[in-house]
């Protein structure tokens, strides 16, 4: 029971990830992404050492469909998995196996993979798709929130009693080796995507600050400062 | 203004950071852990690439206080930042520059590092220390944690007279997978040491379950049916 997206901006060459599921703290266990290699993630039944296997290999320059086959001869229970890859030019492929809980399923677009499991149907990853390439232009980390918002605006995670709500969401997006560029999280929340937006949308905020006075601290203004030019600017 | 625990469970070797400031989405300063390596934090004014230059210099060998001297050769800004470091043997190095705002400084010992600025005062460096060394049998995110939620109870952040709240906090633990062990975040929230231990106590009821689940999924049950045994054992 998870909703997700991993994507590369065409423009920016910027890679992200965007997650939405009933379990808690799932963005506690994406470590499957890095600047100029590419994303992997795997969910339904996780192999925890299955992400990072595979920026190993993509690393070394295998394609995803290579590394996706690769995956499979190393785990017995790759029917259980859902895995979604992405190399660094956006080349993309999926696998979603027997094992995962209905419905299951996926699509690969260009440059992006929406996938998930446990979901009231397949409208659930049209609805995801749909809103992540309605505006190219904007920035990936509010292409991916949309699209997360398109997946719980079609029906989300249904389970056989019933829907489930999105408890913990994460998105994150990376354009530098030592850090990520966005990173934001809801580990238990009612609900997690809405409450995903609103300290997305707070960060934003934050942003060049927080990065400013860590390269200048000498001219740094004090955060209470800070924010109180926040509060004049609303 | 922040006040962070990095510690090493001298018995498993296990490494690990708690933290707690007012700036939001902490956890996302705070990538801060590299199995079987060390762990390490760059706060205050932090420069973000710091913290994985020092996991690679402790990586290549170097002892936490030579990955110190280096950093500090390599940042003109050195004197705006507060930083702490474990090595892989436990062995602990800190520092606090004079650039740094409010009142601010660490106690360090072997196999552990409280440290934070804008904070009230000593004591509170002083309670997170109590707090971590208090249980040294326990595992290591209960003793990190119990080093937070020491260092808000001896007053935190601000001054007698203005207190700032926690906005964010985050708890990271790493064994001896390329992995966290557990990984835990508030971004955003009006008392966020309480809620890091509301969502602490919840994941620790589904750790064992997710765990299980992705390494036997043909045993597994679903999450409700998992859920519906905590009901009854509650």
């Amino acid at each position: 029971m998870t909703f997700s997206i991993i994507a590369r901006c065409p423009k920016t060459r910027r890679l992200g990830l965007g997650i939405a599921t009933f379990s808690i703290a799932a963005g506690g266990r994406c470590e499957g992404i890095r600047h100029g290699v590419g994303i992997c993630k795997t969910q339904a039944y996780i192999n925890r050492g299955n992400d990072l296997l595979a920026l190993q290999m993509l690393e070394q320059g295998l394609s995803p469909s290579a590394v996706m086959k690769s995956l499979e001869a190393s785990d017995p229970d790759h029917e259980f998995r859902q895995i979604a890859i992405i190399d660094r030019e956006g080349n993309a492929c999926a696998h979603t196996g027997s094992g995962p809980r209905p419905w299951a399923g996926h699509q690969v677009g260009d440059g992006f993979v929406a996938f998930g499991n446990v979901l009231a149907g397949p409208h659930v990853i049209d609805g995801i798709v749909k809103r992540f390439v309605a505006n190219p232009e904007d920035a990936l980390e509010f292409r991916l929130l949309a699209a997360l918002e398109g997946g719980r605006d079609a029906g989300g995670q249904v389970g056989k009693d019933g829907p489930l709500p999105e408890r913990s969401a994460a998105i994150c997006v990376v354009s530098e080796p030592d850090h990520p560029d966005i990173d934001v999280r809801v580990d238990l929340h009612p609900k997690a995507v809405r409450e995903l937006r609103r300290i997305l949308e707070e960060f934003k905020l934050y942003e060049v600050f927080y990065r400013e006075r860590g390269k200048r601290p000498d001219l740094a203004m004090s955060q209470g400062e800070f924010v109180a030019t926040l509060a004049k600017r609303q | 203004m922040t006040y962070t625990i990095i510690g090493r469970c001298a018995r498993t070797g296990r490494l690990g950071i708690g933290i707690a400031t007012f700036s939001i989405t902490v956890g996302r300063y705070a990538h801060s852990v590299r199995s079987m390596v060390g762990v390490t934090i760059s706060q205050a004014f932090p420069i973000e690439n710091n913290n994985q230059t020092a996991l690679r210099l402790l990586d290549q060998g170097f002892g936490a206080k030579a990955t110190l001297e280096h950093l500090k050769t390599n940042d003109a800004f050195y004197t705006y930042r507060q930083i702490g470091i474990i090595d892989r043997t436990g062995a602990s190095a800190a520092y606090t520059g004079p650039g740094v705002r409010g009142w601010c400084g660490e106690v360090a010992g072997e196999n552990y590092v409280a440290t934070g600025n804008g904070l009230v005062g000593q004591h509170v460096v002083e309670g997170i220390a109590k707090g971590f060394l208090a249980e040294p049998d326990a595992d290591l995110e209960h003793r990190l944690l119990m080093g937070i939620e020491a260092g808000r109870d001896a007053g935190g952040q601000g001054t007698i007279t203005d207190h700032k709240t926690e906005r964010s906090a985050a708890l990271q633990v790493y064994s001896r997978d390329p992995y966290p062990d557990i990984d835990l975040r508030v971004d955003l929230h009006e008392k966020a040491v309480d809620e890091l231990r509301r969502i602490y106590i919840e994941y620790k009821q589904y750790e064992g379950y997710y765990r299980q689940r992705g390494e036997h999924p043909r045993d597994a049950p679903s999450q409700e049916t998992f859920m519906a045994t905590l009901q009854k054992a509650s």
